[in-house]
């Protein structure tokens, strides 16, 4: 493989990490505009954890990890009991805190004859502990799948279990699945923070991968696509935010041709699909007709 | 067996090794931003030739998404530079990144700010 | 004290701004109970056709104003039809992501047609500013103050005064009881549409040649603080949208002179957050969407 295919399909596996954290938010019936920020916590975190801690990188993923879900959690406390359009602006809200507090965020050490660690608005550079490895591009690229796969793997066994089950009743009616006896409060709490987790999962391999993290990055587009990610592929099932990112990224990598039309094209050809299938390509309709066929 | 040992590696610590420093000057071809650039490579203040160089870029905002093909550079006149043709989606801030490969293994992130005739190094 | 007051005046100035465009945006979400994010792109590309005409042929400020009025209410339209007139029932996440669709398709228009990141607008007003003793305040900043008046005394008119206005108001009240009644709820929003882009467009206008320079971020930045206004005037009510955009507006300039721009942005954020979680009474966060 050429370095810019290993690179549209690491871009497409670090992405679904962040769509897959929207997705759950939005099976549980709540859309959030603030997955961008758990992604960011965990990029900086693990950055922090490896480049300037020296700790390996997977220890500093788990770290990163448990920060984001902390993150998240602390932000959901809070607006449990929003609904709607009121979620979505507490999150674009605390996102954005987030997103600024990075701005502020200076913490540097010297390693060697240069300084290291986040310089505010000017960004984070020198995680370079994939390069200081001699780890290659297509050895990490292995590894992003592999994480994909198995964060996969446990999505689909829970939509088959009675939590995954618990989990659509919410996002169909809360009320309803409160007087089912269901512990709606917690069971929101939960999901905010594994979506927290997964972002900054996906956040930490974005900071080694990139070497360089900056405030910027994880700004509201990147929420608000991972969103439409899910949205688009569809919410039956998990591979639903995978096929969102591979038919944007493919997408747009594929018409380079286009260029400068192709989100005119693709924006257009959104909107139209969403007037045909408002849960996304892969619905719930659609996922229940292909199990009774297999 | 390439995966478990992958795994022994990410369980090592690193050797420092000495950093190559870069520097980029582009010139605007005046065709919808494709950018004419220079890249300079040393390492100890020694220019550094015979690198297998690609340069791509990245938009702050998404960089995930917003990144040009990258592209093999040319060995330059002197001794360390390098030739390389951007074609950019729009002109403002990118993030160049140069990733060496050959005997020199290494990716370098630098900052430009595009414009209509040339770049300038983010503030 | 000189600088309280002239941060107030600032402010205020700022706010009426916030107001306008918090006053379509509240429109569009009082009838149809959906937050359409393509509302500031639409501005966005209506300024942009000004500008592309001013570039070409140099007209006047009057036509400027003219067409980036049209060209918004073209946009808004056209984001009603394909992204909200669709999805009346239910799918209320369906109708904002593809909105946000509609925000990069007008966005890559926008950059196609003018691909600079900066483009200059005329001047609307080519003096220097009026001094009231030490105070000084902008022309355009005056003219922003009378145009939020002016529109929200029309738009009072409109609603409580006009057979339209009857029927948007029911709508608001109960879109199945008002179709009951022979109300095309479907014209009635795509009327409010129009009429909320074109207060849009007037807004974008207004700042655009207030600023005297035109970039892609103002449609992201419009679409943020018309929501930010309408959240803190309490969702869906008019006056409420006014309050908000003004509070916002005094906010923004008082907590910029005391704590710079990053800090201004981060309590605005905080306000928000701690608003939402706290709920005071005026804030109707039962029926959000």
């Amino acid at each position: 493989m050429d370095e810019y295919a290993i690179g549209v399909l690491t871009n497409i596996g670090l992405f679904s990490f962040v769509a897959l954290s929207a997705w759950l938010l939005l099976v549980a019936g709540e859309l959030s505009f603030g997955q961008q920020a758990f992604f960011g916590v965990g990029a900086y975190a693990a950055g922090i954890g490896t480049a300037m801690l020296g700790w390996p990188l997977p220890l500093a993923a788990l770290a990163a990890m448990a920060l984001g879900a902390a993150a998240a959690a602390l932000v959901g406390l809070p607006t449990l009991r929003l609904r709607g359009l009121y979620f979505t602006m507490a999150t674009l809200a605390a996102a954005e805190m987030l997103r600024i507090l990075f701005e502020l965020f200076h913490w540097q050490i010297a390693l060697g004859d240069e300084r290291i660690g986040p310089d505010g608005t000017q960004g984070f550079r020198g995680i370079r502990w994939m390069l200081e490895r001699g780890i290659e591009p297509l050895d990490f690229l292995a590894m992003v799948w592999i994480l994909l796969i198995g964060v996969m793997v446990i999505f689909l066994r829970v939509e088959n279990s009675r939590l995954g089950a618990t989990l659509r009743a919410l996002g169909h009616d809360p009320e309803l699945a409160r007087s089912a006896g269901i512990d709606v409060d917690r069971l929101k709490l939960g999901v905010v923070a594994a979506g927290g987790a997964l972002a900054a999962l996906g956040g930490a391999l974005f900071a080694h991968h990139n070497t360089y993290i900056e405030p910027r990055n994880f700004d509201i587009m990147l929420g608000v696509h991972s969103l439409a990610y899910g949205l688009i592929g569809g919410l039956g099932t998990a591979f639903g935010p995978l096929l969102g990112v591979v038919l944007d990224i493919g997408v747009l990598e594929a018409t380079r041709s286009l260029q400068g039309y192709r989100m005119i094209v693709f924006g257009g050809l959104v909107a139209v699909l969403l007037v045909f299938r408002p849960r996304g390509l892969l619905d719930e309709r659609v996922v229940h007709w292909i199990r009774s066929r297999a | 067996m390439r995966f478990l040992l992958l795994i022994c590696v990410f369980l090592t610590t690193s050797a420092a090794a000495q950093r190559v420093d870069a520097n980029l000057d582009c010139k605007y071809t005046g065709k919808d931003f494709i950018y004419d650039c220079v890249i300079r490579l040393s390492r100890g203040g020694e220019p550094l030739s015979g690198a297998q160089l690609s340069v791509g870029a990245d938009m702050p905002s998404m960089p995930m998404a917003h990144s040009i093909k990258p592209v093999k550079a040319r060995s330059g006149k002197k001794p360390g530079e390098y030739a390389a043709r951007l074609d950019l989606e729009m002109p403002g801030e990118w993030t160049v990144k140069l990733r060496l490969a050959g005997p020199v293994r290494d990716l370098l992130i630098v900052h430009y700010n595009f414009t209509e005739s040339g770049t300038a190094p983010r503030k | 004290m000189i600088d309280f007051l002239q941060n107030t005046l600032d402010g205020l100035a700022l706010g009426s701004s916030y107001a306008l465009l918090a006053l379509g945006f509240t429109l569009i979400f009082g009838v149809l109970r959906r937050a359409n994010l393509a509302y500031g792109p639409a501005i966005m590309l209506g300024c942009y056709c000004a500008t592309w005409a001013y570039l070409k042929t140099g007209i006047g400020l009057l036509f400027l104003a003219l067409i980036a009025v049209a060209g918004s209410t073209l946009a808004g339209v056209y984001v009603e039809r394909l992204c909200f007139a669709p999805h009346r029932k239910g799918a209320a996440a369906a109708a904002m992501v593809a909105s946000f669709a509609l925000w990069m398709q007008f966005e890559e228009l926008a950059t196609l047609a003018l691909p600079r990141h900066l483009y200059a607008f005329p001047a609307l007003y080519a003096g220097g500013p009026l001094s009231l003793g030490r105070l000084t305040l902008r022309v355009e900043s005056l003219v922003m103050l009378v145009a939020a008046i002016l529109v929200c005394a029309a738009l009072w008119r409109i609603l409580y005064r006009s057979r339209f206005g009857t029927a948007v108001r029911a709508v608001i009240d109960s879109p199945a009881a008002a179709e009951l009644s022979g109300i095309s709820v479907s014209a009635v929003s795509l009327q409010v549409f129009a009429l909320a882009s074109a207060i849009g467009g007037l807004a974008g206008f207004l700042i655009v040649s207030g600023n005297e320079q035109v970039t892609p971020m103002l449609g992201m930045w419009s679409t943020l603080k018309g929501m930010l206004a309408m959240m803190l005037g309490g969702l869906g009510s008019l006056p409420g949208a006014i309050a908000g955009g003004v509070a916002l507006g005094l906010r923004e300039a008082h907590s910029q002179w005391y704590l710079g721009p990053q800090l201004r942005d981060f309590i605005a954020y905080l306000l928000l957050f701690v608003l939402l979680a706290v709920r005071p009474p005026w804030m109707n966060t039962r029926s959000a969407y």
